[in-house]
This record gives C-alpha cells, sequence and structure tokens, in this order.
C-alpha cells in the first residue's frame, strides 16, 4: 500500500506540473498573425458539410493573405486559423470553445457547421465577450437569445423553403396546396419546418403529412409510401446532406410521383452528380448560387470563385463553402474598420457591418442574422447525362424557367 | 491497522486540497477538471452496477440525460413557462435573476437525483431478471429509446434541442461560472466517493459481490437478490441523475440524442473508463477515468480525424492486456500491496504440480 500511496503522489505531482507549464497560452495577436479559432466537424455525421466549411476558410485565409492581409494601424498582419475537430457533438464543441478561448488564447471565433453546434457554442463565446462571425447556423432560435458577439451571414432557416411554397401555390392558381414534409430531428431542420407551417398558413396550404426523421438518417420509405398512397402537391424533405441522398435514393427507387419536390443541401450533397438524371427537377433552397451577380475584390465574381475553388479542392463549392469564405472577409473588414485589436472595438464595427461580398450583400440585423440577403432557388436540370442547377427564383436572378410539374416516372426516360 | 488509516487520512486530505486549489492553479483548465470530476462519477456509479454487481449496463446513460432534462426544465419551468422558452422563435426572452438562477438549479438538482433513482427502481424491476447478455442488450435499447422519445417531445424543445439558462448576467466575473461548476461536480464527486467507500465497507457490497460471483447460491443462501439489485441501480442512478444535471448547465444546450443520451459517447465511455481502470475496484473508476481524460483531451487535437481509430485501438489493448484492468493487473503483479497473503509453499506446489 506505501508504494502504492507514493506511486499515485508521484503521478499526480507529474500531471500537475505538465499541466502548470502548459498552461502559458498564444496571445490573439502573435507576431503578424491574427488567430483565429474554430471547431468543426471533421469526423461524424456533419463530416461532409466540415470539410466544406474549413475548405471555405482555408481558401479565405489564403486568398486574404496572399492581397496584403489585414491592415490594422498602419501594419499588415495575415490570419491564421486554429481548429479542433468537434466530432459533430454539441457537448464537444462547447469544451473546445471553451479550451480555444482559455488555453488557446483565441480572441475571435469563426462558427462550426450546423446550428446545433452553433447553438451550443454561442453561450461560450458570449459568456468571455468573443466575437463570432458565423457561417453555418440558420436556426432562427439563435437569433433570439439576445446574443451580442454572434454575427451570422446567412439566412436564417424558417427562410428556407417559404418561397418554394409560394411558388407552389402560384402554379396552382393562387389556391392553398397539399403538402407533405419530413424533417429530420435537429435544430436546423425543425427550424426549416417552422419557415414552411408558417407559408402553409399564410397561403391557406394544408399539411397533410407531416414526419419527422432520425439523425442517422438513411431511410425515409415509410414517409414515401404514405406520399404515394395521398398524393400531395408539394414534398418537402429537409436533412442536411444525408437526408438529401436519401430522399433521391428512395425517391427514385420507389418511383415516387408527386409534381414539386421541394430540399435543402443538394449542392452539399453533390446530388446532380451524384445522382445525375434521378435528381432532376428537384428544387433547392440555397445561401448563394456561382450565378448571382455580386462581386468583391478578393474572389471578383460567383464564377471566378467556383473556378478557383475548384482548381483548388477538386469539386464545384456548394454554398456551405462559399459563406465560410465570406465569414473571414467580413472579420477582415471589421478589423480595418475598428483599427484596433480590442474585442469590443471590433465587435462595434461588426454591428456597423454593411458591404458586397462574392457571396452576397451582408449587413446585420439586431439579433445577428443577415437581413440584407435574399435566399434562393435552384431546379436540377439536366441536358443528356450532364446536370445542373439552374437559379429559378427569385426572378431577379432566375436563368432558368421553373419547371413543373415533375413529370411522372413512367414517363421519364 | 491505525498506521493504514492515517496513511490514507494524508491522500484523501492531499486529494481535497488538490482539488480545492486546482481551479486557481489551472484557471484554463476549469472545463476540462469539471468534466474530470463528473467522468469519475460516471465510472464510480457505473462500477457498482456493473463492477461490484455484475450486471453490465449501457443504460446508465438514460439517467444521465434525465438528470440533464430534469434540472434544466425545473430551473426553467420555476419562473418561466417552459413551452414559450423552448419555442423556436419566439419573440419574448427570459432571463433569471441571480437568485431564481441558483434556487433553479438547485431545486432542479434535487428532482434529477430522485426521479431518475425512482425510475431505476420501476425499471429494475422489470429488468433486472434478465441475467448476462440479456440485461446489458436490453439496457443498450433505454438509452437509445430515451433519445428518440426525448426527440419528439416539444416541451422540451424535441429536435431543435434546449438551451439551459444562462449564467446570471449580474455577476460581472467571467470566471465564476467555471467557478461553479467546478466546485459543484467536485463537491458531487466528494459525495458520490464517500458514499461508495461507505458501501465498500458495509454487508450491500459482500451481497452485491455475491451476486455476481453466482446469483443462484446467493439465493440459495437466503438473500433476495431482486431487492438488493435494485437498490444497487437506484444509488447508481441517484449520482447519474445528478452528474447530468450539472453537466446539462455547464454545457449550456441540450441536445437529444448528442447530449442528454448519449449512450455512443458517454454511454461508451463510462464503461470504458471502469474497465481501463479495473471494475470492481474502488480505485480502478477513479484511475481509469482520469487517465481516460488526460489521453482524451491530450492525445486527440493531435491526431485529428483519427482519434476514434486511436480509441479503438486503446479498447482492444485493454482488453487484450489489461483484462481485469489496471487495478486488476496491479494486483496480479504486486498481490502483497492489496494486502494479500500468498502462501509461499503453496505456490511451489502448485508450480510442481504443472
Amino acid at each position: 500500500m506505501n508504494k502504492l500511496v507514493k506511486l499515485f503522489i508521484t503521478s499526480i505531482s507529474a500531471i500537475t506540473l505538465a499541466l502548470v507549464s502548459f498552461t502559458s497560452s498564444f496571445a490573439k495577436v502573435e507576431g503578424d498573425y491574427i488567430v483565429l479559432g474554430s471547431a468543426i466537424s471533421l469526423t461524424g455525421k456533419y463530416s461532409s458539410n466540415g470539410v466544406h466549411t474549413q475548405n471555405g476558410y482555408n481558401m479565405a485565409v489564403e486568398r486574404i493573405n496572399k492581397m496584403g492581409g489585414v491592415e490594422v494601424q498602419g501594419k499588415k498582419y495575415k490570419f491564421e486559423i486554429i481548429y479542433y475537430d468537434d466530432e459533430s457533438n454539441p457537448k464537444r464543441a462547447a469544451q473546445l470553445a471553451e479550451r480555444l478561448i482559455k488555453q488557446d488564447g483565441v480572441h475571435y471565433m469563426l462558427g462550426p457547421y450546423s446550428s446545433g453546434l452553433t447553438k451550443a457554442i454561442a453561450p461560450v463565446t458570449e459568456k468571455y465577450k468573443i466575437p463570432m462571425v458565423e457561417a453555418n447556423g440558420a436556426s432562427r432560435s439563435l437569433f433570439t437569445k439576445g446574443y451580442k458577439y454572434l454575427f451570422a451571414v446567412l439566412s436564417p432557416a424558417n427562410q428556407y423553403l417559404e418561397v418554394a411554397i409560394d411558388l407552389a401555390v402560384e402554379k396552382n392558381g393562387g389556391k392553398g396546396v397539399r403538402i407533405a414534409q419530413a424533417f429530420e430531428q435537429d435544430a436546423f431542420s425543425q427550424d426549416v419546418r417552422l419557415g414552411i407551417l408558417d407559408a402553409a398558413k399564410r397561403t391557406g396550404s394544408e399539411i397533410i403529412i407531416d414526419d419527422k426523421l432520425p439523425k442517422e438518417l438513411n431511410d425515409m420509405a415509410a414517409t414515401l409510401a404514405k406520399v404515394k398512397a395521398t398524393k400531395p402537391d408539394v414534398l418537402v424533405v429537409s436533412g442536411h446532406t444525408k437526408g438529401a441522398l436519401t430522399a433521391i435514393r428512395q425517391i427514385s427507387e420507389m418511383k415516387v410521383d408527386v409534381p414539386m419536390l421541394a430540399m435543402t443541401h443538394c449542392d452539399a450533397a453533390k446530388l446532380s452528380k451524384q445522382h445525375g438524371k434521378k435528381s432532376e427537377y428537384a428544387l433547392c433552397a440555397s445561401q448563394w448560387h456561382k450565378n448571382l451577380s455580386y462581386k468583391d475584390k478578393f474572389f471578383g465574381s460567383g464564377k471566378k470563385y467556383d473556378k478557383d475553388f475548384k482548381k483548388e479542392f477538386g469539386y464545384a463549392p456548394p454554398y456551405q463553402s462559399a459563406e465560410s469564405s465570406a465569414a473571414l472577409l467580413v472579420f477582415k473588414d471589421a478589423f480595418e474598420r475598428a483599427n484596433s485589436f480590442d474585442r469590443d472595438a471590433v465587435r462595434d464595427a461588426l454591428v456597423d457591418t454593411e458591404m458586397q461580398t462574392f457571396y452576397g450583400n451582408i449587413k446585420f440585423g439586431p439579433g445577428g442574422q443577415n437581413v440584407a440577403k435574399p435566399m434562393i432557388l435552384f431546379q436540377v436540370r439536366c441536358k443528356g447525362d450532364e446536370c445542373e442547377n439552374k437559379v429559378v427564383a427569385p426572378t431577379k436572378w432566375a436563368s432558368d424557367k421553373f419547371y413543373h410539374p415533375i413529370p411522372k416516372w413512367s414517363e421519364r426516360s | 491497522m491505525n498506521k493504514v488509516k492515517q496513511k490514507d487520512l494524508i491522500l484523501y486530505s492531499g486529494l481535497i486540497i488538490l482539488g480545492l486549489a486546482a481551479p486557481y492553479l489551472f484557471s484554463a483548465f476549469k472545463v476540462q477538471l469539471t468534466y474530470l470530476c463528473v467522468l469519475i462519477v460516471l465510472a464510480m456509479t457505473w462500477n457498482l452496477q456493473g463492477g461490484e454487481m455484475g450486471y453490465n449496463t449501457f443504460g446508465n446513460i438514460l439517467f444521465y440525460g434525465l438528470g440533464m432534462y430534469l434540472t434544466a426544465s425545473v430551473q426553467v419551468g420555476m419562473f418561466f413557462p417552459l413551452a414559450e422558452w423552448t419555442e423556436s422563435g419566439g419573440e419574448k426572452t427570459f432571463v433569471h435573476t441571480t437568485a431564481q438562477y441558483f434556487q433553479g438549479i438547485g431545486v432542479g438538482l434535487l428532482v434529477s437525483a430522485i426521479i431518475p433513482a425512482i425510475i431505476a427502481g420501476a425499471i429494475g424491476y422489470a429488468i433486472l431478471g434478465l441475467r448476462g447478455h440479456y440485461f446489458a442488450i436490453c439496457t443498450l435499447g433505454l438509452g437509445i429509446a430515451a433519445g428518440e422519445i426525448a426527440g419528439g417531445i416539444e416541451i422540451i424543445g424535441a429536435g431543435q434541442g434546449f438551451t439551459t439558462p444562462p449564467f446570471p448576467a449580474e455577476i460581472v466575473d467571467t470566471e465564476a461560472r467555471g467557478k461553479f461548476f467546478y466546485f459543484l461536480s467536485f463537491a458531487l464527486l466528494i459525495g458520490t466517493f464517500v458514499f461508495v467507500k461507505y458501501i465498500y465497507g458495509s454487508r450491500f457490497k459482500l451481497i452485491l459481490n455475491a451476486i455476481r460471483d453466482n446469483e443462484d447460491k446467493a439465493e440459495a443462501m437466503g438473500i433476495q437478490t431482486m431487492k438488493y439489485k435494485i437498490t444497487g441501480w437506484m444509488c447508481s442512478a441517484f449520482f447519474c441523475g445528478l452528474a447530468g444535471g450539472i453537466m446539462g448547465g455547464l454545457i449550456g444546450y441540450i441536445d437529444s440524442t448528442d447530449v442528454a443520451f448519449d449512450g455512443r459517447e458517454m454511454g461508451v465511455f463510462m464503461v470504458l473508463m471502469a474497465i481501463l481502470g479495473g471494475k470492481g475496484t474502488l480505485w480502478g473508476p477513479v484511475i481509469g477515468a482520469t487517465l481516460f481524460h488526460f489521453f482524451k483531451e491530450g492525445l486527440w487535437t493531435l491526431i485529428l480525424g483519427w482519434q476514434y481509430v486511436a480509441l479503438g485501438v486503446l479498447i482492444v489493448v485493454i482488453v487484450i492486456y489489461f483484462p481485469e484492468g489496471l487495478m486488476g493487473w496491479l494486483r496480479e503483479k504486486y498481490p502483497e500491496r492489496f494486502g494479500e497473503v500468498i502462501d509461499e509453499k503453496d505456490r511451489k506446489a502448485q508450480v510442481e504440480l504443472k
């Protein structure tokens, strides 16, 4: 026992020493670098979108650094990001946010991927008064908590598919439609659902199927069987990348005929590439599309961003990457206007943000959400075996006409 | 005997002083230290059930998650309408005053200890008749089912999740929240340890061991095994619920499957930590949880993307080389230090026989 106790005490003191020597942390600005922190989902259920987000951040960091960096008080600084993997888990994300702030000494944060994780991190950044510009947390409930240090470059989740219901009603001669909907059990998708409920109420539409999908989403056959039986006018599905892939896979397998199919995350799921003609006519909500006419001096136009991104990472940028890149442009702009590294000065500068980026106009509302940018809808259209996403709404940017109704599977080649 | 006790006293007071000083010594690591306390509590309570009683459960995560939701619900529900708090996109903002916050969390924690214990009693009555693998599989379902059910209950936020009340803004000190949760979890750790230590000196523990070693014989000796099994599980649930309640407040956001009924992570971790340290021992879970936490915090970020592979390797290594855990391994190597006397003659005789 004696030796055991000694061993125990020795090991405890060793650990103590090790910890003390680790406590010395970085500073927010190290030499020529402004250090930002981010917890990102590199593994787990959001890993594909987590990587899209990280690629977006990295692309912007590289571009801004190459083009002169950030000028504060006459000195040029470069961006650097410390990443941790949050494993798509809110608990881990909150813990890592603490770690970034307390141990790595990060004073400015970039958001994680998904609303749920942003919800977990926001209380932490708020507590330490750390400005966070996030690009992937769209849930409306993020913007009603009175957070003062949270800024989102994207439009709130309830706006995602409201326009789709309006389109359906318009095609129905102004009369209400019958809606079938299925949403993943997570903060983002449930908010999209609330948007649809509002739209249904407004247009006098009726919701005939209202299903919930599990988080580890790979089967929705039960919902689709009901859709086959009840023949709704619109089918709405939202469940991040897996939701989009599962929906298209099973709709084509089960040959479900529905006049209109509205979804989210089509481009992140690379639907038009992965499923080709099977995904044709799917209507998708998006924060961004390369054909929009926004511009900035770092990335040029959306088309140029698309080209550069493809060259760098080998695939077309989904909106998750574009909005993530935009988050850094917002930070750069805020630092330069604040002309200081004081957190509150940067925060105040962020409040006054009003700028155009290749991704869209950015101006923050009182809750921190971006109020200057509308959502867009695109539809997957194919020529032969080549499928592409064509913007169909709003009309200002529409490159193609909205194709309605979707032809029956028996009539599709 | 007296000498050993004195040594214990030094050890315990040393550890308590270290525990009290820790948040000041390692101010930046407060959250990790809080996690450590909670992990140790979870490992110890699991050990009561899985180690001492031999009923391997994956269901303790149920009580942890319940505790989390209960504490948060009570904390909000005592002062504000819960449904409006959890509704997404609601226009109203509710703010707890300092007094409301602490009253709420106090009552909430009380509820989060008692209700899980009662539920453990009820479920235990139903399923503790199952033995071995059947019990393990059955409890595996409990956590998963609870996660899915919680994800459908609107009043606790359903799939949206539940944002727990923020720490009162009137307390300006940014360190206060971290300290509060650390000391809360440290108090829970001490409470749990004292309780488990007390059990270790009681007849109750011997009965649990008897159930583990041979339930039929125990029954034949006149022990009402069912009664003791249920009581044992209720004790686990009591502390698990408290641990969950503290974690909910610390994390600040409860998600049904990823934070509360997180069987895939916490549910597995508590088993792993107890086995790593050595199940069926007092110190095993403490050492196992500590090592595991250091491994996780220290190494995981160095091997981004591979951490789960490393975890898998760790599990394999534990199972192959330390099937009895670290304490079991030490015990085998240095039995005399555990107060076991080896009859040298007998040992030699056995060697010769081989």
